[in-house]
């Protein structure tokens, strides 16, 4: 019996004590997708030989995600750096009290209106939210041009969107609002609708459903659609509405958490994803992410920001009108029509 | 000295020890269940519009999944117990396959074999049709395990009197009418689970309360909205499930006055043999075969089995761990609840009801629930709090309802005569319960551990909320690059832990197959 309970406590210390941490080493918790995240993730622990606890994220319609969890620790956080695949994520932080300002060195250079004016996060490689449509079902020289184009009478019941209450698609939605301004943004949700629009469950779906010729057309993000191509899918992308209100551009942020357990190893965690050399890597991954640094060679056939039109939105502003959104018209509007 | 005989009689301690464990297994949800009352006032009470709606979907959707997993798994797992025949582990494992994998991993091997298959499939699997489908085929497993525990835990005596008083059909329609309520009560289970499961409703494009409660946790950041939507979710849960557990508490496992030294043995009968496997094969088909064909559909290359075989090396000892742990902790806290309740009918009824409404409960609220008692607690509980351990007992206190109940049987089909003879005797009682009750109950605590492991496994929100950083388990691996890696990477990850998980499930049937008598 002794015996027993001796192995017993034996296992629990074993089992609990698997916690004890490095002498050097930073916790990363990232909604970036973990196939893009881990390689950086390992290039940081070679070079400085600190160790990455990574903890990525699960698509948001999947599971309760990260970012409850780092709202849940904000007396004692595990997390010294949140690494999000968009501002808005980032700017919830800063309004919930979780992260804190960081003005790195390294950000000289990036163009500020992707990063938040009192430092609480730096925006870096970006994604844009792009139109993936099928070449199969669209012929050539009738691709769409404008994401208002998903409503019109040829893409009747042939296109598609995620959730908009989920992840980069409700930040679509409140750019949307932001800049035709909510009647003729709702007007464009409507018609969507109307037009036998269909709710997908993420980008990820959408990207795998107009690949495989379910849908003509969908809005999807960069990296959706470049992996996607990279599959020989019979995919072609477009820059939405280069003649109008430009295409949204969602940058990566480096959030850095208050109180975080090793502060200095988070700060130069954050340094070293703001180098021009990350953002040449990131663009040269499956992630194919847009440099926001000027100068920074991107892979020849890649879009560069440089040649883009980006909808002029304020980041800031946007996660809170996107909270007023998502518990308003988004919200029920998803319950119309899903 | 405690004399045995205080096992069978009643007293407070009793309900008092069955109330404090439910307290405690209720404790990680008392910090978002208090936010909830304290943010409710008159502006606030509402759950969202559409949550009624989702509500009565999910509650169809429950329905019909415990249903269909009865009238499937039942018979299934009757006819597995009873009869041998060549392939027979193999198929009882790709059967019980579903169980291991989490339902989205189901529901997009679903939704992809439609999307080949044509707009008529796409049609049948979407929307209320599909999620049955796919529910169903992870709740039959735990009706076709349950009944088949249920069975072998027969006398040989009891069956072989069955099979001269009127041969096979006799047999098959006792055996089937001994294990209705243990198997009513699995389906039950089965059904309550799929409501706090946003998956399949996701995918599929139903609107169920799961959801509208992920919504609330992920897409509005609403703590509050999810906990009033939660509450009324388990509140709902306790009003249906009140009359089935009063029905079946009574009837989980009639107390027997002498046990029987031989169990009950397969047997090798030709046309029974035959519907069997058939009804094996057919599950297997429907259930397992189609939605890994979909899943599976991409070809994996060499690049990508490397970078699968990475994730699944990196990632393999701590799936085992948290679903071992799990086990162990949901079949301790299980046989303790037994202990307490006893015989005592009325506390049965209130173990039933309580896991039923337990079980309901989205895994997110449990585990946001632990990590805010980490977050509070010093620094020095962070072996406890902040640990693998930690994963384990979030999913033990998760699975907790499935243990207690196969734990209370158990308690139940114990003879109240051994006791009486101990006592007699002046056998002391942790003696008594160390050598007679212990070995006794230890093959259902086995099927706790058990079963709790294989659906621990399948659990992604409480480990990517719980689990120490870069401690990931396989299945939260996979949904963590499923949303953007090739799809030949997902589809080699999705093999991969799908083939490991049958070669555990066959080596687990081998060894249960060559442990019975």
């Amino acid at each position: 019996m002794k015996r027993n309970l001796v192995g017993c406590l034996f296992i629990l210390l074993a089992v609990g004590g698997c916690h004890r941490r490095a002498a050097q080493e930073v916790v990363v918790y990232t909604s970036v997708d973990d196939v893009f995240a881990r390689p950086i993730a390992e290039r940081f622990e070679k070079e400085t030989r600190t160790t990455v606890r990574l903890v990525p994220d699960t698509e948001e319609t999947k599971s309760t995600g990260l970012l409850n969890r780092l709202i849940a620790e904000k007396a004692r956080p595990q997390a010294d750096v949140f690494w999000s695949g968009d501002p808005v994520r980032a700017a919830i932080l800063k309004a919930k009290g979780v992260s804190t300002p960081y003005r790195s060195p390294l950000a000289a250079g990036l163009p500020q209106q992707f990063s938040d004016p009192q430092g609480y996060w730096t925006g870096f490689s970006a994604r844009a939210r792009v139109l993936l449509y099928n070449r199969n079902l669209v012929p050539e020289g009738q691709e769409p041009k404008s994401v208002m184009d998903l409503l019109d009478p040829r893409f009747q019941s042939k296109a598609c969107i995620a959730n908009p209450l989920f992840g980069t698609t409700s930040m679509h939605a409140a750019a949307l609002f932001a800049v035709l301004g909510e009647e003729k943004a709702k007007a464009f949700f409507e018609g969507f609708a109307t037009n036998g629009g269909k709710i997908l469950s993420s980008n990820g779906e959408v990207r795998r459903r107009v690949a495989a010729g379910e849908f003509a057309v969908g809005i999807t993000d960069t990296d959706d659609a470049n992996v996607a191509r990279f599959e020989g899918k019979p995919v072609g992308v477009v820059y939405p509405d280069a003649d109008g209100m430009g295409t949204l551009i969602i940058p990566n942020c480096a959030v850095l958490i208050a109180s975080g357990p090793n502060v200095d190893a988070g700060r130069r965690f954050i340094d070293y994803l703001l180098r021009p050399e990350i953002e040449q890597a990131l663009a040269e991954s499956e992630a194919a992410q847009m440099p926001l640094r000027p100068g920074v060679a991107v892979p020849k056939g890649m879009t560069s920001i440089e040649h883009l039109k980006p909808m002029t939105v304020n980041y800031t502003t946007l996660a809170s009108q996107l909270e007023t959104l998502s518990k308003g018209y988004l919200k029920e509007w998803g319950d119309r029509h899903s | 000295m405690i004399s045995c005989v205080a096992l069978e009689r009643p007293g407070k301690w009793r309900a008092i020890g069955v109330t404090m464990l439910f307290l405690g297994v209720a404790l990680p949800v008392a910090p978002l269940l208090w936010c909830t009352v304290v943010s409710i006032n008159s502006a606030t009470i509402s759950v969202g519009h559409a949550f009624s709606g989702a509500l009565y979907n999910s509650a169809v959707v429950a329905l019909f999944v415990t249903m269909v997993s009865l009238v499937v798994g039942l018979p299934t797992g009757v006819l597995a117990a009873l009869y041998e025949f060549p392939g027979r582990t193999v198929l009882l494992a790709s059967a019980t396959l579903p169980l291991l994998v989490p339902s989205f991993l189901w529901a997009t091997g679903w939704a992809s074999l439609a999307a080949h298959l044509g707009p008529p499939a796409a049609d049948l699997i979407s929307g209320f049709t599909g999620c049955i489908l796919v529910l169903s085929a992870g709740a039959i497993p735990l009706v076709l395990l349950i009944s088949d525990a249920a069975t072998i835990a027969l006398s040989g005596s009891q069956v072989d009197a069955a099979r001269l008083a009127g041969g096979e059909k006799t047999v098959f329609i006792h055996v089937s009418r001994h294990v209705a309520t243990p198997a009513l009560l699995a389906a039950g289970l089965g059904g309550v689970v799929t409501l706090s499961d946003p998956g399949p409703g996701q995918i599929l494009g139903l609107q169920t309360a799961a959801s509208e409660i992920l919504t609330s946790f992920s897409a509005l950041y609403d703590f509050p909205l999810a906990g009033r939507q939660c509450v009324v979710l388990a509140v709902l849960v306790l009003a249906i499930a009140a009359p089935l557990a009063y029905f079946t508490a009574s009837r989980l496992a009639s107390q027997v006055m002498a046990r029987q030294s031989r169990s009950a043995r397969c047997i090798r009968h030709r046309k029974m043999v035959g519907v069997t496997a058939a009804t094996l094969a057919v599950l297997v088909l429907g259930g397992t075969v189609a939605p890994l064909l979909g899943l599976t559909l991409p070809l994996a290359d060499d690049e990508a089995f490397l970078r699968a075989w990475g994730e699944l090396s990196r990632t393999v000892a701590n799936t085992l761990l948290y679903a071992a742990g799990a086990g162990v902790i949901a079949a301790a806290l299980g046989l303790l609840l037994a202990f307490c309740a006893g015989r005592n009918d009325r506390l049965r009824t209130v173990c039933v009801g309580m896991s039923l409404a337990l079980f309901s409960l989205p895994p997110a609220l449990t585990a946001l629930g632990l990590v805010q008692l980490a977050t509070t607690a010093p620094v020095w509980a962070d072996p406890l709090l902040r640990s693998r351990l930690t994963v384990c007992a979030g999913l033990g206190l998760r699975f907790f309802p499935i243990a207690a109940v196969l734990s209370v049987r158990a308690w139940g089909s114990t003879s109240p005569s051994w006791t009486l003879a101990a006592a007699v005797h002046g056998v002391p009682l942790w003696m008594y319960l160390w050598r007679v009750t212990f070995p006794v109950l230890l093959p259902a605590g086995a099927v706790a551990v058990l079963l709790v492991a294989l659906l621990a496994t399948a659990d992604i929100s409480t480990v990517l909320l719980l689990h120490p950083p870069g401690a990931q388990s396989l299945p939260l691996a996979i949904f963590t690059v499923m949303a953007n890696a090739p799809e030949s990477l997902v589809a080699t990850l999705c093999l991969a832990y799908i083939a490991a998980a049958a070669g555990l499930l066959v080596s687990l049937w081998t060894v249960a197959g060559m442990s019975k008598p």
